[in-house]
């Protein structure tokens, strides 16, 4: 009991002083908040607080906000954020709005640390899986990730998709399928690529489902992937059936979601996609657009496949490819997949570049702004220095995600082949 | 193939190959200072040469002169009545003699506070519209009232008077000229040229009445000696160790030295033999004021907004009078008014180390990133050594472990939370000097200096009796601590050397001791010799020390730097107080640390 309450009081100060950090940041700095949300990193066509006011400031004043093609986000974001004191004037709510998103996203990071889905899945026990970090330490990680509150300080709408993800795999984890597939449909309205989540996301759920008393055996995988498969469709048309009664036009859907498939803004950002799409002739474009996106939705159903027996990690190392291969990523993909890493703390043993993936990242994490400097404001460098560090990014966080499958991998290659256990690997 | 890859794995496990870093390390600093000695040689530096087609410089004949001379006379006497005269009515003059010349004339405020002091005065300009252009682009022309030597300006304002109405007479003008006279060298442009962008904090600054167009490119008059001049003196280093175009220095270069005949010299060098030693002090020179990233003149502050700008002084004693002074002027500004886009084409990082002989940044670069790179190789070299644990616990490791570790490699969990720990908290630590010597008045500055100084001196030995008194740290630890803080060194520093080499290059000089430290809990006599070479290279010391070589009070040196702070908005405080200093205070806490075995700290942790 005493532990209990121990853990408690912890985890309740912990959300306590991230809350006040973010809160500090906040009103002690008060051209803080402006500043990064103008950077590149953070800040996306498609996630952009600057962008929202604008298309806030439209729609307040009965114009569709998504005349001029400023705003990209999702249609029900604006009565949300209409609801809230104006912005210029008391600020304040708007901050805590942001700061409860990042704890409820804490919130549910602790819930699936806390569950060992990561150690002891349905189908596969890890013999590691003693060596873990607990709810509150991953939490903190998340919460105190500078990347996390660079992010929250900046207010881009990606948080909000964040909190959708971390509670549709906590739901999905504690075996209550069909709140895990609504929360997936909110993070799929909102931002479109989590709906590549799916399929780990159902295997996970179907693992985990809790059989109402009296039924023994499981419904058949079918069944279940076709009924909740009916509850995302169901709630997404009801999401868009709302932002076309808000809206008035169906002019949403191509200014959100077609943004992203065509990837017709190309401001500079840390993905991989703008500088080659501002490099390529038009009529080579779309065959592009198909390539790129076609490789970005390959990895799920290979990794579905092959880590079957994990579906958690699945998802991890896909939210890990998606922050380095969508069209629109920013430092908040990021630390939503630095979120998840930490559950694999007891693979981190077999992982092998962990200090030049620190190193690496560290390093980008300076010589980008330096870089991007040099280019726009200093006017001596060029869009190659800011796409060259952007690469290295790249590399670092797929070195990451790499290493991370290398290491579930061994993982459960230990299982099968208890004899070749500490032997090194070799390529041949 | 495969061959090669298990030799090469074969040699990843050699001991060998682990006592190797920092022969590597010190291998990339002294390539690094060689290679730096290197650039003044023939084949590395490289002539200059004007990139831009269109600035064609020298190419129009100057008719600056004749009755111009009388008017400058004239001009001259209206300035030297004013030489008494308070900053407003200077400008009240001012505007009342431009206006007659029938151009808009615009005035602004501003007020700097800085170290308790307070810096305020009232910029006045003047806008020539261009006949031929849109008022789209614009190029300006500056004189103080005073040098930044405090010296009176008085043939500067004088000839930009002249060159006013000079100018007012010509049709052919494309791009708004400018005329700005500012009451000081530094304070004033600054405030205006962040107001003409504005990028002004409104309640230190007024926003300008009256603008023009983009601006392309600056001149600055520093026109102060009464007699004929021999020679110019350009000079061009901005706030932070930003540099304007090349073009623009060998344009006046061009002019002033080929067209005009007169000599041209830089970085105060006022007799250059373009021979070996005199080039590399030419580079030198311009590689410590680079670094120091002061204002060296009203030009300074136009180069962060992306305007090339100089400032042109004459100095010796020759023959060459007002006129031909005012000549370089305009065949300067007929260069840039020729301009169809902003300076881009040539070299905006290099090093001069004669009028005429340059280094570009692929040529240096390679210096300062090796000088960083010696850090990050030691960095992982011991974050690997942290993972082995030494010979003689080597044995006793590999009973207690399971089988599940290979013998022949035996590899350890690492202790990262106290290393993390202790790095960051001397990051964050460093803040406390930053703010101090940036907001404390000018008159508590040297004495808060002096304690400063000697507070680091123990500070290093208080961490470290804290650190073994409550933690124990292992030499793993130590390890760790230097890996982590030697890590962040040259991630600092690489990505400075893009921002500002020589910056780069100073620090990571005055740190490369920093690589080779480490705990020696069986030699005092080895740990003191650390300890004291530590601090001397600490950065108070070598505050003091370079105060002493130049001659300077620490006061004025920190005024002048919480100035700049304040003012312009220099960045290298930041870079000693928060990259630096860190970095110094773990290399001093490890040299004095004693690690502890990891069996005595079980003990420890036991009783």
């Amino acid at each position: 009991m005493d532990d209990g309450k121990v853990t408690l009081g912890r985890t309740a100060g912990l959300y306590i002083g991230a809350a006040v950090l973010r809160l500090s940041l906040f009103t002690l700095f008060p051209g803080l908040p402006d500043l990064l949300t103008g950077r590149v990193e953070i800040s996306t066509p498609v996630t952009s607080f600057k962008r929202l006011q604008e298309g806030l400031f439209l729609y307040n004043h009965n114009v569709s906000p998504y005349d001029g093609g400023v705003y990209h986000q999702a249609p029900l974001f604006l009565p949300l954020f209409s609801l809230l004191p104006s912005f210029a004037t008391l600020p304040i709510f708007t901050f805590i709005l942001y700061i409860a998103v990042d704890l409820l996203s804490a919130n549910a990071l602790f819930k699936i640390a806390n569950s060992g889905e990561a150690g002891s899945s349905a189908l596969f026990t890890s013999p590691r899986r003693d060596k873990r970090w607990s709810g509150p330490v991953v939490a903190a990680v998340f919460l105190f990730n500078p990347f996390t509150i660079a992010t929250c300080i900046g207010r881009p709408t990606s948080v909000f998709t964040t909190c959708a993800i971390l509670h549709a795999i906590a739901k999905a984890v504690a075996g209550a399928p069909f709140t895990a597939m609504v929360a997936l449909s909110f993070a799929a309205y909102l931002s479109m690529y989590p709906l590549l989540l799916l399929p780990p996301l159902l295997l996970l759920a179907y693992d985990r489902q809790r059989l109402p008393k009296g039924i023994t055996a499981k419904p058949s995988g079918l069944t279940f992937a076709a009924s909740h498969l009916l509850v995302v469709v169901g709630v997404l048309s009801a999401l868009f059936g709302m932002s076309y009664l808000m809206t008035g036009s169906w002019e949403f859907l191509p200014s959100t979601y077609g943004i992203q498939l065509t990837l017709s803004d190309l401001t500079p950002n840390v993905g991989l996609w703008w500088y080659f799409f501002i490099e390529m002739f038009d009529s080579f474009r779309s065959f592009f657009l198909a390539v790129f996106w076609l490789h970005l939705s390959a990895y799920v159903g290979g990794l579905t496949v092959r880590i079957r027996r994990q579906p958690l990690a699945v998802i991890t190392l896909l939210l890990g490819i998606f922050t380095i291969f969508k069209p629109y990523p920013s430092i908040s993909d990021s630390s939503l997949f630095l979120a998840l890493v930490p559950l694999y703390r007891h693979v981190f043993p077999l992982m092998r570049y962990t200090f030049l993936v620190a190193a690496i990242i560290l390093y980008t994490v300076f010589l980008g702004p330096a870089f991007y400097h040099l280019w726009i404001y200093a006017g001596s460098g060029n869009a190659n220095f800011f796409y060259a560090i952007t690469l290295v990014w790249g590399l670092g966080l797929s070195l990451l995600v790499c290493d991370l499958t290398f290491a579930v991998l061994r993982d459960e290659w230990e299982v099968e082949r208890p004899e070749m256990v500490g032997k090194e690997i070799r390529q041949i | 193939m495969p061959r090669l890859l298990s030799g090469a794995l074969r040699l990843r496990r050699d001991p060998r190959i682990l006592k190797l870093p920092p022969y590597l390390s010190v291998l990339c600093i002294l390539v690094g200072v060689v290679w730096l000695f290197l650039l003044p040689l023939d084949e590395y530096s490289r002539r200059t040469y004007i990139s831009e087609n269109a600035l064609l410089p020298g190419q129009v004949h100057t008719y600056f002169g004749g009755s111009d001379q009388n008017v400058f006379r004239a001009y001259k006497h209206e300035v030297n009545a004013l030489v008494d005269k308070s900053n407003i009515e200077v400008n009240d003059k001012l505007e009342s003699i431009v206006k007659g010349l029938g151009l808009k004339v615009g005035r602004q405020n501003f007020t700097y506070h800085s170290a308790g002091n307070v810096y305020s005065g009232e910029n006045a300009y003047a806008i020539l519209k261009a006949p031929r252009g849109d008022a789209t682009e614009a190029i300006v022309l500056v004189a103080a009232w005073k040098n930044v030597k405090g010296e009176l300006n008085r043939n500067g304002v004088a000839l930009l008077l002249t060159l006013a109405r000079y100018f007012k007479r010509w049709s052919l003008w494309s791009k708004d000229i400018v005329f700005l006279v500012t009451p000081d060298s530094i304070a004033g442009p600054q405030a205006w040229v962040d107001a003409y962008h504005d990028a002004h904090d409104s309640a230190r600054v007024d926003s300008l009445p009256l603008k023009s167009g983009a601006l392309q490119g600056a001149i600055a008059i520093d026109y102060t000696q009464e007699s004929r001049f021999e020679s110019v003196h350009v000079v061009y280093d901005g706030v932070n160790g930003q540099l304007p175009n090349l073009d623009l220095i060998n344009s006046v270069v061009n002019i002033a030295g080929g067209q005009m005949g007169m000599g041209v010299a830089i970085q105060e060098m006022w007799r250059h033999n373009n021979q070996y030693p005199d080039r590399l002090r030419t580079m030198l020179r311009g590689m410590l004021k680079q670094g120091l990233g002061l204002a060296s003149g009203p030009h300074s502050s136009f180069i962060p907004y992306h305007v090339d700008a100089v400032t042109i002084q004459p100095f010796g004693e020759g023959w060459q009078d007002e006129m031909a002074m005012g000549r370089v002027v305009e065949g300067t500004f007929r260069s840039l008014n020729n301009l169809l886009e902003h300076l881009h084409q040539s070299f905006f990082f290099y090093l001069l180390m004669q009028r005429e002989r340059f280094v570009s940044i692929g040529t240096y670069l390679p210096s300062a990133m090796l000088v960083a790179a010696n850090f990050t190789i030691m960095a992982i070299a011991l974050w690997v050594k942290s993972g082995h644990q030494p010979s003689e616990e080597v044995s006793k490791a590999v009973e207690s472990k399971t089988a599940e570790e290979n013998p022949r490699n035996p590899a350890v969990e690492r202790d990262l939370f106290l290393p993390l720990g202790f790095v960051t908290g001397c990051q964050f630590l460093s803040v406390v000097p930053l703010y101090l010597f940036n907001h404390a008045p000018e008159t508590i500055l040297t004495p808060l200096f002096t304690v400063f100084a000697v507070l680091n001196m123990a500070l290093p030995h208080v961490l470290s009796h804290f650190l073994t008194r409550y933690y124990t740290p292992t030499a793993q630890q130590y390890q760790l601590i230097r890996s982590f803080s030697l890590l962040l060194l040259g991630m600092f520093l690489s990505s400075l050397a893009t921002l500002n080499f020589s910056l780069a290059l100073l620090v990571g000089l005055l740190t490369s001791p920093l690589t080779f430290m480490q705990p020696w809990p069986q030699s005092p006599v080895m740990r003191t010799a650390c300890a004291v070479l530590l601090n001397a290279v600490a950065p108070t010391a070598v505050l003091v020390a370079s105060a002493a070589y130049w001659q300077l009070e620490i006061g004025a040196i920190l005024r002048e730097a919480a100035f700049a702070w304040d003012v312009y908005d220099m960045y290298s405080p930041v870079v000693v107080w928060c990259v630096w200093w860190p970095a110094w205070l773990a290399g001093s806490v490890t040299v004095l640390g004693k690690p502890a075995g990891r069996r005595s700290r079980l003990k420890a942790k036991a009783t």
